[in-house]
């Protein structure tokens, strides 16, 4: 059973949510932080409604809108989201007012809009959708997942149409201790430079993207989804190689019918070893490109790296902005998305053109 | 009146709604008036007792006192002289 990519919307620290070529006019940062360029929320919204939405829950309105006007879909069977940090912002203004009011007079909507379900919810109030509603945090394997449950769900046969998708934002707390942590660099980097540049640390990021995944193809579709895997600390480079090889013959291919490979590469040179070991052993000539400059860091950016192979697929052309080595051939037909968050959370995901 | 309806304002987060632009009888939770929802409800329940230290003993008072900007003020003068 095929299952198509019948539309995506993204939101992210470039300008995806206006479509038109993919990165046309790439958005350059000089620093360690991006957010994401936000599109006019109230062509989804109602006044009433928005007012009560953080920017995460706004960015998960309106990736999957996108996605699902793409698909021509109004209304999913099933709405399935995969979030590492959930609404942290929301979740920061209760905790904070629990502690300033010594938890006396809390005011509802702040704890309502704190949990992690909360953008998948308001999708589904949105749409008046009633349908199976779940959302994964897996930290790492956040999106990954998401996209699991909507294959087995739509393979099952019990949906015909599902949105799925990753969202994640980063809040001035949030970005605080985690700069503790030495995830980002210590001084800021042009992001097109980024990937090259000899240092630890990477920058972080924020977003949504979302897929209308469906077993029948609809008019705007471009390309299957066809498989999905992760692959939790493994012990040395050569168990991802060897993952990587079980995958590709579990989709009845080799490198060889590889035309692209989308890697997660984020400009950390202790994380970006395992891409260069990964191509040096089985894509040595293959093109790549990458991603994570354009969207920084974070838990659920696998999804912006998905919807930027599916655009590669839909355009046939890798655009300048976000090529990292080699040329693609004229057809590009199969694309491997392989990212890692943290070195810790090891994910794949095969799209075939359709 | 003014200080309350900016305080509703903010406490509900009510963007591009001007203190002015809000009648003083204009009903709060019709959809011809303010369209306020029960989570407001709760959130008016916490202003009265944020601001004005009120507590509501009686919540079937609610709809009463909610009614409108001027039916807070009036409960929020009478409550206040009390407890003066």
């Amino acid at each position: 059973m095929q299952i198509y990519i019948n539309g995506t919307g993204c939101i992210s620290p470039q300008e995806t949510a206006q479509g038109g070529p993919l990165l046309a006019t790439p958005r350059e940062y000089e620093q360690v932080r991006l957010a994401t360029v936000d599109p006019d929320y109230k062509q989804w919204i109602d006044v009433k409604q928005i007012r009560r939405m953080s920017r995460v829950v706004k960015m998960g309105v309106g990736a999957a809108n996108l996605s699902l006007e793409a698909a021509g879909i109004t209304a999913p069977d099933a709405i399935i989201t995969g979030t590492a940090y959930g609404c942290l912002d929301d979740t920061g203004v209760f905790l904070t007012k629990m502690v300033n009011q010594q938890e006396e007079m809390l005011t509802p909507t702040a704890f309502i809009q704190s949990t992690h379900n909360t953008v998948a919810g308001q999708i589904a109030l949105l749409l008046g959708c009633n349908g199976y509603n779940n959302t994964f945090v897996h930290r790492g394997f956040s999106f990954e997942n998401a996209l699991l449950d909507a294959i087995m769900i739509l393979k099952e046969g019990s949906a015909q149409h599902i949105l799925a998708g990753g969202v994640d934002e980063i809040t001035n707390h949030s970005h605080q201790l985690l700069s503790r942590f030495g995830l980002y660099k210590k001084t800021p980097v042009k992001t097109m430079e980024l990937l090259n540049s000899p240092s630890r640390g990477t920058i972080a990021g924020e977003g949504a993207a979302f897929f209308t995944l469906g077993i029948t193809k609809q008019p705007g579709a471009v390309a299957e989804l066809s498989g999905v895997s992760t692959l939790y600390k493994p012990l040395w480079e050569g168990e991802v190689i060897g993952h990587i090889m079980k995958f590709l013959e579990d989709n009845n291919c080799t490198p060889a019918d590889i035309d692209l490979i989308v890697t997660g590469r984020n400009g950390d040179i202790d994380q970006d070893e395992i891409y260069e070991e990964v191509a040096d052993a089985l894509f040595p000539e293959h093109a790549e490109a990458s991603f994570k400059h354009l969207c920084g860091e974070y838990p659920t950016a696998a999804s912006f790296g998905v919807w930027m192979a599916n655009a590669i697929i839909a355009q046939q052309e890798v655009p300048e902005a976000a090529a990292f080595f080699g040329k693609a051939p004229e057809k590009i037909k199969k694309v491997l998305i392989y990212n890692h968050h943290q070195g810790t959370h090891h994910s794949l995901v095969l799209l075939t053109a359709c | 009146m003014a200080d309350l309806k900016a305080q509703i304002i903010e406490q509900l987060n009510l963007q591009e709604v001007a203190p002015d632009s809000i009648g003083n009888d204009q009903p709060l939770f019709t959809k011809e008036g303010l369209g306020l929802d029960s989570i407001d409800a709760l959130e008016l329940i916490v202003l009265l007792q944020q601001h004005y230290n009120i507590r509501i003993a009686n919540p079937e008072e609610g709809p009463k006192i909610f009614h409108s900007v001027r039916t807070m003020a009036v409960y929020i003068t009478e409550n206040q002289t009390v407890k003066a």
